[in-house]
């Protein structure tokens, strides 16, 4: 898609203006009780496109990521990935999620099941595969976030961050078009966020559609074409990581960032 | 830094040992743990003094010359298996042998057994044998039996004390040889100890009493061949397992475990007389087109792209499984469309390339088997004559029906669970109704309703016996308590979880069965098993309804025999001491489940 694109090829260097809409929200809303966690938000992501969801806690980036693949119903407004709208029709939602990739902040991997079997049930029995195409695949994912020798152990015997890397391949699997990354290195000791960063660089500079809510704003300034600074359930800026980070418009963006560089 | 790095590459940081704990001498152990300040003293006088008095009192009710221990000796056929005919009782030894052949595998198989050191073992001998010695100092011995007594007990100790003291410290030995070795020692005995006698003994009058030592005579060469069988599976079991796949055998060991209850009752036990022409013209051909046409169905249903005529045409089969319910035909074939209907509807779910498919139809083929055997079975007239509504009775009895009850409530049981917690309002309102209505219902109520009140309810053609009939009852009744203990387990399963299935695609009943269930029923063992066990000793209410299970028999059969009138304590002792060795053995079961399971969760 972009062939002028060469080793640092992310970041907000890229031209996507020619790309396809992967991800379109308009006037999203939604309510927890009397709550409203997201108040009219509109965004559009292209394809390849590294957008990075920053806001203080309780901002509703969260609920809007997970709105993202139907986890949590927004109540209007509308929400359309890769051309298919989400609405109530079960065969949509079931289309949407095999589509996207979602990796979250407490890891949530089966703890009953191998690492294997973990990155390889979903590809058997939603996908179809047969089961040894299946775990040559797991293998090679395994690889790609470079843990092959724990394929075999259960997640409850990996360390936070080779439990994260095995949700990653685990979401990987399934061959998705969009990732969509909750916090991902929020529940991690620190000195095994790099792992789990690196992983995801990887993962955007081949191309892979990513929206990720992190607070870490060295992977947002290297790796995203564009951040979206969220408040209050709104969104407050979007700007490229250059702009955003040294020349904010807005009032409440320039609080946030002074309180956390 | 890099003096630090320097000191710790020559090995100046060396990895300390965690200290050990000193292990106390006995003298010390016992000042420090029983006699430690004057409350602790007195507690451990007190009690100590309460258990000798309890002791006592025990022994002297047991080894009393009023007592008729011959009631219990003499009628243990009848308390194993009630009335079932002498010169047929080879069957009960093959269904006991069968029994000890898969135990002897699974244990080869699922390579059970753990390792117990030779000191603790020691320990434990030492222990045994010094109680063995107090008890019969308390007890009403004659001079020549004390002393008989005390040497068994002191040999015991001597032997567990010079265990502790000759062995090495780290000398260590399978819990599976050890309890061979006490079974192998149990049943040398019965060639060198004449215990008691036994004979059939029915209503008032006992036809023959046989003579000293015949309950030994009788089953000396059984038990000692099933001890034989026993180890025989267990190494033809390990040698297997060096050959076939782990999971393919594991899988087959449990199907055959599953399969044996039915088929040693309906096949064994129960000798049915089967009508071959009836079975070659009707069954085998019933079977034959249902397992054809259903596999075919089936395999063309599971075709990842079946799509939205798949439900249709598995909606229709339902359709007509109940529909056949209002015309006239054979019970099997309205028991095989349901059951076609159900693998129909949840083809989707286990879709998938050649190779699952054709598994999946061959899964038809063999429940449907399995389906259709039973059915011919239960319909063939048992050949077993004893007086009584059924053949068999005692301990048997309440095996049978405390097993049957068992398997059949735990799918109905996780049904109704999930049930209970779907999003669908029928289906929870129903389950949650029926789980209330039955928890809100004595037990006994419901037996005695089955067993008098269930046959009437049926249609005109269907007849169902007495324990049928109580079986269901009391299944209904356990699986609403067993809804319950995994509905608790199901709630432990966190949002995350499903929200990590509900992210990679899945359906409800896929993320159901690999994702939630799996770590449910984990969750859930040690409340499941607890109900199985009190499934298994409730049974005993069965004798308020006249059955012969062993507490009947224990309570109102034997102390009626004129021989042994009013001889209710000793058979009432006797059947405690089965229900507890049973219970007991279940629940150390369930400890080494939990052990095993909890491997992956850490």
């Amino acid at each position: 898609m972009n062939e002028t694109n060469n080793e640092t090829s992310t970041g907000s260097n890229r031209d996507l203006s020619n790309a396809a809409d992967m991800i379109v929200c308009e006037n999203v809303s939604k309510w927890y009780g009397d709550f409203q966690a997201l108040d009219e938000v509109s965004a559009t992501i292209k394809e390849q496109e590294v957008v990075v969801v920053l806001g203080p806690s309780g901002s509703g980036k969260s609920t809007w990521i997970r709105c993202i693949n139907r986890l949590e119903q927004h109540q209007e407004g509308r929400i359309e990935v890769d051309g298919i709208e989400l609405t109530n029709d079960l065969r949509n939602i079931e289309k949407v999620r095999s589509e996207v990739g979602m990796v979250f902040q407490q890891f949530n991997l089966f703890p009953h099941l191998k690492v294997i079997d973990n990155v390889t049930l979903a590809p058997i029995w939603v996908r179809k595969k047969p089961k040894v195409e299946a775990q040559e695949q797991a293998i090679a994912l395994l690889e790609r976030v470079g843990i092959p020798e724990q394929a075999d152990k259960y997640p409850g015997q990996l360390s936070g961050g080779q439990q994260q890397r095995v949700a990653i391949a685990r979401a990987l699997a399934m061959e998705p078009r969009i990732m969509l990354f909750d916090e991902p290195t929020s529940a991690l000791d620190p000195e095994m966020i790099k792992e789990v960063l690196d992983v995801m660089k990887e993962l955007a500079l081949s191309g892979m559609t990513m929206m990720v809510v992190t607070h870490e704003v060295g992977f947002a300034k290297e790796v995203a074409d564009r951040i979206i600074f969220m408040d209050e359930g709104q969104i407050v800026e979007i700007g490229t990581p250059e702009t955003f980070f040294t020349d904010p418009v807005e009032e409440r963006s320039k609080l946030f960032l002074s309180q956390i560089l | 830094m890099s003096d630090f790095n320097v000191t710790g590459a020559e090995g100046t940081v060396s990895i300390k040992p965690p200290p050990e704990t000193p292990k106390l001498p006995p003298r010390l152990w016992i000042k420090e743990n029983l006699f430690s300040s004057p409350f602790n003293i007195f507690l451990t006088v007190a009690s100590t003094g309460i258990l000798l008095i309890l002791g006592r009192g025990l022994l002297s009710f047991i080894f009393s010359h009023e007592r008729q221990w011959g009631s219990t000796a003499t009628n243990l056929r009848l308390l194993m298996t009630q009335a079932y005919p002498e010169e047929q009782y080879m069957r009960v030894w093959v269904c006991v042998g069968v029994i000890f052949t898969l135990t002897g595998l699974s244990m080869a198989v699922w390579n059970a057994g753990s390792r117990v050191a030779l000191r603790r073992l020691g320990s434990f001998l030492l222990s045994t044998g010094v109680v063995i010695d107090i008890l019969t100092l308390l007890a009403p011995f004659s001079s020549s039996a004390t002393i008989i007594w005390l040497c068994v007990g002191t040999g015991i100790s001597l032997f567990g004390g010079s265990l502790v003291k000759f062995s090495d410290e780290d000398k260590t030995m399978s819990v599976l040889t050890v309890t061979v070795i006490a079974l192998a020692v149990a049943i040398l005995s019965l060639w060198v100890v004449p215990y008691g006698h036994h004979s059939f003994v029915f209503e008032r009058t006992p036809r023959s009493l046989a003579e000293a030592g015949t309950v030994a005579l009788t089953t000396k060469l059984p038990w000692t061949i099933m001890l034989l069988i026993g180890i025989a599976a267990y190494f033809a079991g390990k040698a297997i397992r060096e050959k076939v796949s782990q999971n393919v055998l594991r899988v087959s060991v449990l199907t055959i475990w599953f399969l044996a209850p039915p088929a040693l009752l309906y096949l064994v036990l129960r000798d049915p007389d089967f009508d071959m022409g009836h079975v070659l013209n009707t069954d085998i051909p019933i079977f034959l087109v249902f397992a054809a046409v259903g596999a075919g169905l089936l395999f063309w249903l599971t075709r990842p792209t079946a799509g939205e005529l798949g439900k249709v045409i598995a909606a229709i089969t339902l359709l007509i499984g109940f529909g056949s319910f209002l015309t006239p035909m054979r019970m099997i074939i309205r028991i095989l469309i349901l059951l076609l209907a159900i693998f129909a509807i949840s083809a989707p779910t286990f879709a998938g390339d050649t190779q699952t498919r054709r598994r999946y139809s061959l899964g038809w083929i063999g429940v449907s088997g399995v389906t259709c055997w039973l059915v011919t079975a239960i319909n063939t007239p048992s050949t077993v004559e004893v007086p009584g509504s059924f053949f068999i009775g005692g301990v048997s009895l309440t095996l049978l029906i405390a097993i049957f009850t068992i398997v059949i409530s735990f799918p109905l049981g996780i049904l109704l669970a999930l049930g209970r917690t779907s999003t669908m309002p029928i289906f929870r309102i129903l389950c949650t109704w029926f789980i209330e209505f039955v928890r809100g219902i004595p037990l006994i109520t419901i037996l005695i309703f089955f067993s008098i009140m269930f046959p009437m309810f049926l249609p005109k053609e269907m007849e169902i016996g007495e324990v049928a009939s109580i079986v269901i009852g009391y299944s209904l009744f356990s699986s609403a308590y067993l809804a319950e203990n995994v509905r608790g387990g199901l709630q432990s399963v966190t949002r995350g979880q499903h929200e990590a299935a509900d992210a990679v695609g899945m359906t409800t009943p896929q993320k159901t069965l690999f994702i939630v269930l799996p770590q449910a029923l984990r969750v859930s063992i040690p409340p499941l098993v607890s109900h199985c066990i009190g499934v298994f000793k409730e049974t005993s209410l069965l004798a308020i309804i006249g059955l012969f299970d062993i507490l009947y028999i224990a309570r109102n059969v034997i102390p009626n025999q004129t021989e042994f009138l009013g001889s209710v304590r000793e058979n009432l002792l006797f059947v405690c001491l089965i229900y507890w060795i049973l219970s007991y053995q279940m629940s150390k079961a369930s400890q080494r489940l939990e052990r095993r399971v909890g491997l992956g969760e850490r």
